[in-house]
């Protein structure tokens, strides 16, 4: 009793310093794989800390119009005054006097017009006659102010370029969803150089609500989406569910246990090797990735351990009737060992998927199962020498069932046929694809951000061009070559395409811009020229002959100035270029592809060392794909390895075969009903599936061995007490939890049925 | 009840700094009381760049509470047309049809709100937008208006309209902005 509860207080203390000495890992990005080709590569450095890591999306919605519009305006206000956003968007952005007045001045270098042949006297003509027809109709206040500096329209053609794309609607100041109830949009970009860290994500969130509630909300209310909400809020609401559902399942499961064996001793002893498991896991997987053990790998992996309550059960209800606890542990210890010995073999295949978070999820689990099993063996019956704990005897009726189920072969081999001929018929298991399902981001989450993605019109990165890395001048060049490339698809093979280069030129270019511009006495000419016989005074354009001079001598601009002098241009920019140490980084986003063959084909005939064809979603899948199939492989190899070493234990392959049985049934059950319920399997899936088949050894292995009732009971026993654990998972919103709970539950249900049917029939109770 | 007490004399304090002409409340009653009308017009436009006037006819329809309508027939056939705070403009000839936000035209803001705020007989619209001169001659006479844009933004497009008419009628829109000035002649 003592010893119990000092073993209990050492583990706790154990866990608790573990827990503050090594650093826990929370984001997706570092879940994955470090990518394998130039282009996964660049892809995940993009996920993890690229700029698409500042950008946060807002929906406001649930009051009037007006009043929304009133709020949206208000907390724009605010995040501007708040000095941590380099951009904020919404219905009061428009270009500024100040850009206005830059692009202005500007005008000839950032104008694609601006050519040699420009500034003739034939080629000024038609623009004039245009400017005097522009006049007459509605356009004419703003041509009288610009046109007669800018006869050639470079300035107005530069201004609609920049703001074309806007589609969003605008009431009193507000950006407007154009579908469904009244929902006025806000964006914003965080203040930073590339990406963020968590922690400043969840400054800015934090940021944008204080905002809103400044504003004076009232009934509206406010969404918020991009990756900062999901880092550090949809984490917490997962932490969140995750306690709720393992409070909810201790709970369950201790009033299982309870009312079993009507002993408070025994849920001490379930517990100390479920918490010895978890403290060596975690110790083993902080040891191997260098202290940076994953916050998903280490919250799954303690789901998975659940299982190890497995071991004290067995050893309790496998005692017989005056049997010290030490000598019952002897006697079950070789079968127990190989059982988790199989179990922990069967887990190496997630060693060799290569994916760093299965890779930790299969050192943590595995290193737990060992532990847990030696605890059993070695450390319990020390603690409790005296214990005289026994499980009830099953209820008759119970009792019964499972009787008649004893050694029904040709009912398991039925089923076991029946769901392999399902499988068949459903065409074998649904492989998932999509990234986004492995993400722990609830599915309402996953959607609201869709949506407000595409009513703000954001990019939803399909597919995307890498440009350089080098110099800003040899990015921006590299982005002029792709979309010079680009122009002869557009409106077929892809609708637009949003370039660095869209909004500030190469420095080469604008060079070649200003070298393409008159001479002051060459320019006069041609327009008094063109002006013959026109209504137009003879001073009228000394404006345009004042900016020609004017342009020839002006640096040309950079990314700097641009930032300096045009902000909200510059923040439509900077996601699309941004510095990387001493060298530029460009992406090129391309939208509405519908054939992203056609855009991998124009990267290939480019071949240009400073442009790489990123096709986001087959990069991800393929990625995915190739996981996938070595996780496979090596569970398949781990299956022939857990085979083998059945056969040493049990001192005969044809017995290993036997115990073998139920395990793959179980595992066709398990995929044939996943299948049918719709399910598409992740790496998770598999992991749950290795998981199980180290379960199933348990059961089968005891089952083998001795089919007595009472063995029976104790193998009910754990089957529920894990059913406990698990299926309340897979009640859960987060599409991972959800897929392991299912796994899991249905897995234990049918391993336990196939291994009570194929356990030897006695011919008698003795 | 004394809450409300004092809120009304509060508005009673404040009211003598609006001004309010009675002769122009019963003008704006006398629009507001025509949810639509419908009038030609012609226009001359003078830009100071340019040596000769530029001409332009046609229609102009309004329909209570926000929707104007500017129908140009010639020289060149074309459409403004302005409802809540969206701005349409098409040009039939050349298959356009673009659509705006108020918001970034200011100087086509400053001149629908002018004529938007008198057609619809909304005073605060327009005193929100503008400084009023308002000389009425005769109540029911002619009347003339004329309207500084209050918004820095929107008075370096446009410097000031003058509207002109007699009782519920707009008889002449005058806009002065960028040294040029907009004449608009307006027959029931």
């Amino acid at each position: 009793m003592r010893r119990l509860a000092a073993a209990l207080l050492l583990l706790a203390v154990l866990g608790g310093v573990l827990g503050t000495q090594v650093g826990i890992r929370a984001d997706l990005a570092e879940f994955l794989p470090p990518g394998r080709s130039p282009a996964s590569a660049f892809l995940f450095r993009e996920l993890q800390s690229g700029a698409a890591t500042t950008l946060l999306l807002a929906g406001i919605e649930g009051a009037e119009p007006a009043e929304l519009a009133r709020v949206s305006r208000e907390t724009a206000a605010g995040l501007r005054a708040s000095g941590r956003f380099d951009f904020v968007g919404d219905g009061t952005t428009t270009l500024g006097e100040a850009e206005q007045a830059l692009l202005f001045r500007y005008r000839y270098l950032l104008s694609p017009e601006t050519r040699p042949g420009a500034f003739t006297a034939a080629a000024l003509r038609p623009k004039l006659e245009a400017l005097l027809e522009g006049l007459r109709t509605a356009a004419s206040p703003l041509l009288a102010r610009v046109g007669f500096a800018d006869p050639t329209g470079a300035f107005l053609g530069l201004a609609r370029a920049f703001v074309a794309e806007s589609r969003l609607e605008t009431r009193d100041g507000a950006w407007f969803a154009t579908e469904g109830p009244p929902r006025a949009l806000l964006i914003a970009r965080a203040r930073s150089g590339a990406g963020l860290d968590a922690e400043a994500q969840g400054e800015a969130v934090a940021t944008f609500r204080a905002a809103f509630a400044a504003a004076k909300p009232g009934p509206a209310r406010l969404l918020l989406s991009g990756p900062g909400v999901f880092a550090s809020e949809a984490a917490a609401a997962i932490r969140a569910d995750i306690r709720l559902i393992t409070l909810a399942s201790a709970g369950l499961l201790a009033a299982f246990l309870l009312w079993r064996y009507r002993s408070l001793l025994l849920l001490g002893l379930v517990a100390v090797p479920l918490a010895a498991g978890t403290i060596a896991g975690f110790a083993m997987t902080a040891l191997v990735s260098n202290g940076a053990v994953q916050g998903i790998a280490l919250g799954f992996g303690m789901t998975m351990l659940g299982v190890t309550v497995d071991y004290p059960l067995l050893l309790a209800s496998l005692r017989r009737p005056e049997e010290a606890l030490r000598d019952a542990a002897r006697r079950i210890w070789p079968t127990l060992r190989l059982a988790a010995a199989s179990a922990a073999l069967g887990l190496a295949a997630m060693l060799g998927s290569g994916f760093p978070g299965l890779v930790q999820l299969g050192v943590f689990a595995g290193t737990g199962l060992l532990a847990a099993a030696a605890t059993t063996r070695w450390v319990l019956p020390w603690l409790l020498p005296g214990a005289r704990i026994a499980a009830r005897p099953l209820p008759r009726p119970i009792r019964a069932a499972l009787g008649a189920l004893r050694g029904r072969r040709g009912l398991a081999g039925g089923v076991m046929l029946g769901a392999a001929v399902l499988l068949l018929a459903l065409g074998g298991p649904a492989w998932q694809r999509d990234l986004a399902a492995l993400s722990p981001v609830p599915r309402a989450a996953q959607a609201l951000d869709g949506e407000l993605r595409r009513q703000l019109g954001a990019p939803d990165v399909r597919v995307l061009f890498a440009l350089g890395p080098g110099t800003e001048a040899e990015v921006l060049a590299a982005s002029e070559r792709l979309a010079e490339a680009a122009a002869p698809l557009l409106g077929h093979a892809l609708q637009g395409i949003d370039l660095p280069s869209r909004y500030l030129p190469a420095e080469a270019t604008q060079r070649a811009r200003q070298a393409a511009l008159p001479a002051p006495e060459t320019a006069q000419a041609a327009l008094a020229e063109a002006m013959a016989g026109l209504p137009f005074r003879p001073s009228a354009f000394a404006p345009f002959l004042a900016a020609i001079a004017e342009s020839h001598g002006l640096p040309p601009l950079t990314a700097t100035a641009l930032a300096a002098g045009a902000p909200t241009l510059a923040a439509r920019l900077s996601p699309l270029l941004s510095r990387r140490g001493e060298a530029v980084q460009g992406v090129a986003l391309a939208q509405g592809v519908a054939d992203p063959a056609a855009l991998a084909d124009l990267a290939r005939r480019l071949d240009d060392p400073k442009i790489l064809f990123i096709d986001v979603k087959a990069e991800t899948e393929g990625l995915l794909d190739a996981y996938g199939r070595a996780t496979l492989l090596w569970a398949l190899a781990g299956g022939v390895l857990v085979l083998g070493l059945l056969g040493l234990g049990l001192g005969s392959p044809w017995r290993a075969l036997r115990v073998a049985g139920p395990i793959g049934g179980a595992l066709l059950v398990t995929l044939a009903v996943l299948t049918l319920l719709g399910e598409a399997l992740t790496l998770f899936h598999l992991a749950s599936l290795l998981l199980l088949a180290g379960l199933a050894i348990d059961y089968s292995l005891f089952l083998a061995g001795d089919a007595t009732d009472d063995t029976m009971g104790a193998i009910l026993n754990c089957a529920t007490s894990t059913l406990l654990t698990f299926g309340l998972l897979a009640f859960c919103g987060t599409p991972v939890l959800h897929g392991i709970g299912l796994t899991v539950s249905i897995g234990v249900a049918s391993a336990f049925l196939l291994a009570c049917a194929l356990a030897p029939k006695i011919p008698a109770h003795a | 009840m004394r809450r409300g007490f004092l809120l009304l004399s509060l508005l009673a304090l404040a009211a003598p700094a609006r001004a309010e002409d009675p002769a122009l409340v019963r003008l704006m009653q006398g629009f507001a009381a025509q949810p639509r009308s419908e009038a030609r017009f012609t226009e001359e436009k003078a830009i100071p760049e340019l040596d000769l006037p530029l001409p332009s006819e046609g229609m102009l329809r309004w329909q209570a509470p926000d929707r104007l309508e500017k129908h140009t027939t010639s020289p060149i056939e074309e459409v403004l047309r302005v409802e809540g705070g969206r701005l349409l403009y098409e040009r039939p000839d050349r298959g356009i049809r673009r659509e705006f936000s108020l918001e970034d035209q200011p100087e086509m803001r400053a001149l629908v709100e002018a004529v938007r705020g008198t057609l619809a007989g909304n005073l605060a619209s327009l005193q929100r937008h503008y400084e009023i001169g308002f000389t009425p001659e005769d109540s029911a006479g002619p009347w003339r208006m004329v309207l500084t844009p209050l918004s820095v933004r929107l008075r370096a497009a446009v410097q000031r309209i003058l509207v002109s008419g007699r009782g519920a009628q707009v008889r002449s829109i005058d806009t002065e902005g960028g040294g040029g000035v907009t004449r608009m002649q307006i027959t029931p």
